[in-house]
């Protein structure tokens, strides 16, 4: 797709694989933070991971495995809270804890068995190794969130303002919930090649976090947040080549550092001490 | 005929010991002004969220504007009104008044459907009605309890509700402000849409017939029409008797 600005293949498609999931990532990061929804991108990367490492453990492949497991995890998020009654938050954080041990598991038994090499590739991602296919992927995937996020504007924006007062609306709350928890259990899956299911983290919280530094509204918040990750992943990715360092922690150390500066210098956050 | 009827209703929380509502029957008519009294954990809240269906009943019957609340609890939900007790929105929140304010609408409006001009007005008008014109553009985050809560009153207001529930709608208000929306309130019950107040402030209650349901522990301990002058001493006798 960017083959006409940049000549070598494996800087093009990385480029492209970090492009497509920092639109997808970016967007959807907004929606989960300002639900205080932030363990649901861990939970859901955890997810992905575990179901990728079940995919190479049993031979079949894995980003279609840690689709499917991720899907799974997504499908018993909302009816695990609401049948125990439980915060969503503790409901991921046991989801969590089950993906993680299931994925360590298999990564230290693969390990033993002595195909440890491709296990880690699934921890830290390996954004030089991308077919065309991972990258169309990952453009359909960017698509949909974009849909998604125009076809449900309204109820979205309902359910990042409050729940319950959507709730008493009228909103079909469970509805665009179970929807958004799908959509981020594909794109996690779908990204999981790039940064890993370490890193993925970051690109659904801190761009998030780093636009609310600054947005006063969600419409600029939408915008803001997947321009963020797309710009800072895109630096990464060059300064990965040109300067032969690992491109995925670069990108989130990047991001993190972008983040810092955007504390210090938010206008939102200023007083004004003047008198009138 | 009545808007709210509900016949010998129940609703229990998961794990609770004991039903939080018991056997309770209550018949609303359009255009009646019903205050709702009784001491703390009588089950005042629990009986608005169980008319809107955000509470489960458990058992007996209840119609809501026509609609069986047990098949149909979203479609009653875009058709009342509901001011909840505890809000609390932090000053990040990337949401204007007036945004605000058009959510109320949402649920009517249904899914994959955009505002249309009729919503805008009706934002328009609850904004001008409850006198917040100046706070439209400001994100609600940045306001005061007050302004939040008259902005919570403005969301449902452009709902267009058939049936009006606050629960503690004045707690963050002054006087004046109280005395404002309760002649707002009783304009919109003068018009037909039954209003259904929790609260243990009674100042400013509107020169009406109020139709005084008072709780305690589940069930209703009295239910009767009465001037506003009377609601207090009856809740005050009331709960000394139980």
């Amino acid at each position: 797709m960017f083959g006409f600005l940049i000549e070598n293949n494996v800087v093009c498609h990385a480029v492209e694989a970090m492009v497509f999931a920092s639109i997808a990532c970016g967007i959807l990061g907004v929606i989960i933070s300002r639900m205080s929804l932030s363990s649901l991108g861990f939970t859901m990367s955890h997810a992905a991971f575990a179901g990728a490492a079940i995919g190479m453990f049993l031979g079949i492949g894995s980003q279609m495995a840690a689709i499917f497991f991720s899907a799974f995890v997504a499908a018993l998020i909302g009816p695990v809270s609401d049948k125990a009654k439980m915060a969503a938050d503790a409901t991921l954080g046991v989801l969590f804890a089950m993906s993680m041990a299931v994925a360590i598991f298999l990564v230290s038994y693969m390990q033993y068995m002595g195909r440890g090499l491709t296990a880690t590739n699934l921890l830290f991602g390996n954004v030089i190794s991308l077919y065309r296919e991972d990258i169309y992927a990952l453009a359909a995937v960017s698509a949909l969130t974009v849909i998604f996020v125009l076809a449900f504007f309204k109820e979205i924006s309902a359910l990042m303002f409050n729940m319950k007062i959507a709730e008493a609306s009228g909103v079909r709350v469970k509805l665009v919930y179970y929807i958004l928890l799908f959509i981020v259990a594909i794109s996690v899956s779908l990204s999981l090649n790039i940064v890993g299911g370490l890193l993925i983290f970051v690109l659904l919280v801190t761009p998030a976090s780093i636009a609310s530094q600054f947005c006063f509204n969600v419409r600029s918040m939408f915008v803001a947040a997947p321009m963020i990750a797309l710009s800072v992943s895109a630096l990464g990715v060059w300064a990965g080549f040109k300067f032969t360092l690992p491109i995925a922690p670069l990108v989130a150390l990047l991001l993190t550092f972008v983040f810092a500066i955007s504390v210090i210098l938010s206008f939102k956050r200023r007083i004004n001490y003047k008198k009138y | 005929m009545s808007i709210i009827e509900l016949n010998e209703i129940y609703t229990a929380y998961e794990g609770g010991d004991k039903p939080v509502i018991r056997d309770l029957s209550l018949s609303v008519k359009p255009g009646e002004y019903v205050v709702i009294g009784g001491p703390n954990s009588a089950g005042k809240t629990t009986l608005l969220e169980s008319i809107n269906g955000l509470i489960r009943i458990t058992h007996g019957s209840a119609t809501v504007c026509g609609l069986d609340l047990r098949r149909s609890g979203n479609e009653v939900r875009r058709r009342v009104g509901y001011v909840i007790q505890n809000f609390y929105f932090d000053p990040f929140t990337p949401f204007t008044v007036e945004e605000v304010v058009m959510m109320g609408r949402y649920g009517r409006m249904g899914l994959l459907k955009r505002p249309s001009r009729s919503d805008f007005e009706a934002v328009d008008k609850a904004i001008r009605l409850v006198g917040i014109e100046e706070l439209a553009e400001k994100t609600i985050g940045t306001l005061s309890g007050g302004q939040q809560q008259k902005t919570m009153i403005a969301h449902n207001i452009a709902k267009e509700p058939e049936v009006m529930m606050l629960d503690e709608p004045f707690s963050n208000l002054d006087f004046n402000a109280r005395e404002y929306l309760q002649g707002i309130f009783k304009n919109m019950a003068g018009n037909g849409t039954p209003i259904l107040m929790v609260s243990h402030a009674f100042d400013g209650l509107p020169e009406t017939r109020i139709h005084l349901v008072v709780m305690n522990r589940g069930r209703i301990t009295y239910d009767n029409v009465c001037d506003a002058d009377e609601v207090e001493p009856i809740i005050r006798d009331e709960c000394a008797v139980v």
